[in-house]
């Protein structure tokens, strides 16, 4: 009985240590593949052979992506952006809704081409991603709830609690504002909670606050702080994926020169965020 | 495997180890002990002559065999509040597994309790026994000993079931893997070590299974 355990966990021990070693060659291999030099690019060619772009995105993201009423088709900013995109590339966009701690991991397991959800482009990102050119300027907020004072800047996050998803860059910069980050899995739980009392604040897109303000009694909630940079967001693609990602920059440049961007953000927000 | 994903392994195994810890198995461990205290009162009242109360056990068993564990969790964190009722997150975590516990347990307790042989009951009565001596003296704890594998079972799942609780803003072993996968992007290795510990915590539950077998098997009539 002992024995047989004990070689079961050496078998055990072995197999799992031998996956994980798979696994690091092949996280190494993508890495290789990024800068560029031994594998072939054929990020486009895929596609278009599919003639899918296969885009990955939360569907619960107000306005970006997200289904009116709950039901119906996908719909949203980033959706509608995406669509226009694939137009022009001439194959036809799918949607695959994931969970936003998800979504990165999908991307590199190859589950869709890229990830339209309002991806800012940061340092950590690029280095491992590939971008787009960007298709939203915003600005980031923090929202609290309407009795708090002790909330009135970044710097005055430290020590208090927010909620925020774990792979977001709005998580980034809720830990270097020294806040605890409680993780959840998107803003509609993060808005919740401050609601309820039990995170101090959230830190998201400010055009997600005012959508929310627009469909929901928000009387409870304010913004208590804005970020002084723009953040920028683009279609984030697995490393290396340079043709695809060219091809979707001249597609967005295109859209931008025609004024298709413009009238998309225009329906979403009244305004242009695409500039 | 490369260098720094060695240093990231090891440098998660850390807080991966202490998320089990303090949240995985203190969070598996009291709700299995919550769970089966409420199994036997639910098995016990489905096996009662009283109608009512096993009406009452049979709507509760099949609404949580009904119903998804996380629905249950969301219900009770998320939900709730809006009735006015705030539970912290441990708590809450608390409620929803011992409650799903409570359900599952209960048909094998209760199954357990219908394979001792009608015999042992009438033996038990020829000596004097009331009904309740019999059931806590020679019912119970040979119903004990067969319960122990599908009851591991349960544990088992309960013990994998905890990283639903890193939902409602618990910190156990599996958050704590997601916040390394999510600051170096490794979510591969990550996932893989997460993994990993949950098997090793469920092979020495086995273990201890066996031993428990072999324990019990002296209350059994052979």
């Amino acid at each position: 009985m002992k024995l047989t355990f004990r070689s079961a966990l050496v078998a055990g021990a072995i197999v799992t240590l031998a996956a994980l070693s798979l696994t690091a060659c092949a996280a190494g291999g993508t890495a290789g593949s990024t800068s560029g030099a031994t594998t072939a690019d054929d990020s486009l060619t895929k596609v278009q052979q599919a003639g899918t772009l296969t885009v990955g995105t939360e569907g619960t993201y107000r306005p970006f992506s997200f289904h009116e009423n709950g039901a119906g088709d996908i719909t949203g900013y980033d959706v509608d952006v995406v669509k226009a995109v694939a137009a022009k590339l001439g194959v036809t966009a799918t949607f695959q809704e994931t969970q936003w701690d998800g979504i990165f991991a999908g991307l590199e397991a190859g589950r869709f081409d890229a990830i339209a959800n309002q991806v800012s482009i940061t340092p950590e990102r690029t280095a491992k991603y590939t971008f787009s050119t960007p298709y939203t300027y915003s600005t980031g907020v923090i929202v609290v709830k309407s009795d708090n004072t002790s909330i009135t800047s970044f710097e005055s996050l430290s020590g208090k609690t927010t909620a925020q998803s774990l792979t977001s860059n709005w998580n980034t910069l809720a830990t270097q504002s020294g806040a605890n980050v409680q993780a959840v899995e998107g803003w509609a739980q993060s808005v919740a909670l401050v609601e309820q009392g039990r995170v101090d604040a959230t830190i998201n897109d400010n055009l997600t606050f005012l959508d929310y303000k627009k469909n929901n009694d928000a009387s409870g909630l304010k913004v208590a702080a804005t970020t002084t940079d723009k953040s920028k967001s683009a279609l984030a693609f697995a490393g290396g994926s340079t043709a695809l990602a060219t091809a979707v920059d001249t597609a967005l440049a295109d859209l931008a020169a025609d004024g298709t961007l413009t009238s998309i953000s225009e329906k979403y927000f009244g305004a242009d965020v695409s500039k | 495997m490369t260098q720094s994903n060695w240093d990231l392994a090891l440098s998660a195994l850390g807080p991966i180890l202490m998320g089990a810890i303090q949240g995985t198995i203190p969070l598996a461990l009291v709700s299995f002990a919550l769970g089966l205290v409420l199994a036997l009162v639910l098995a016990l009242m489905r096996l009662s002559r009283q109608r009512w109360l096993s009406a009452i056990a049979r709507v509760f068993i099949s609404i949580v065999r009904g119903t998804p564990l996380l629905v249950q969790l969301f219900v009770i964190f998320y939900g709730l509040p809006s009735l006015g009722l705030l539970i912290d997150p441990w708590p809450s975590a608390v409620i929803a597994f011992s409650i799903n516990v409570g359900g599952y347990a209960a048909e094998v307790i209760r199954a357990a309790i219908l394979s001792v042989p009608q015999g042992q009951w009438e033996a038990a009565w020829m000596v004097g026994m009331s009904r309740r001596k019999a059931l806590t003296r020679i019912i119970l704890p040979q119903a004990a000993r067969v319960s122990v594998p599908p009851l591991s079972n349960t544990f088992i799942s309960l013990v994998k079931d905890t990283s639903l609780a890193s939902l409602i803003l618990v910190t156990e072993l599996f958050r704590q893997a997601q916040k390394v996968a999510a600051f170096s992007q490794e979510f591969m290795l990550l996932y893989l070590e997460a993994a990993l510990v949950y098997w090793v915590i469920c092979l020495v539950l086995s273990t201890v299974q066996g031993r428990l077998e072999k324990r019990l098997d002296r209350y059994v009539a052979h």
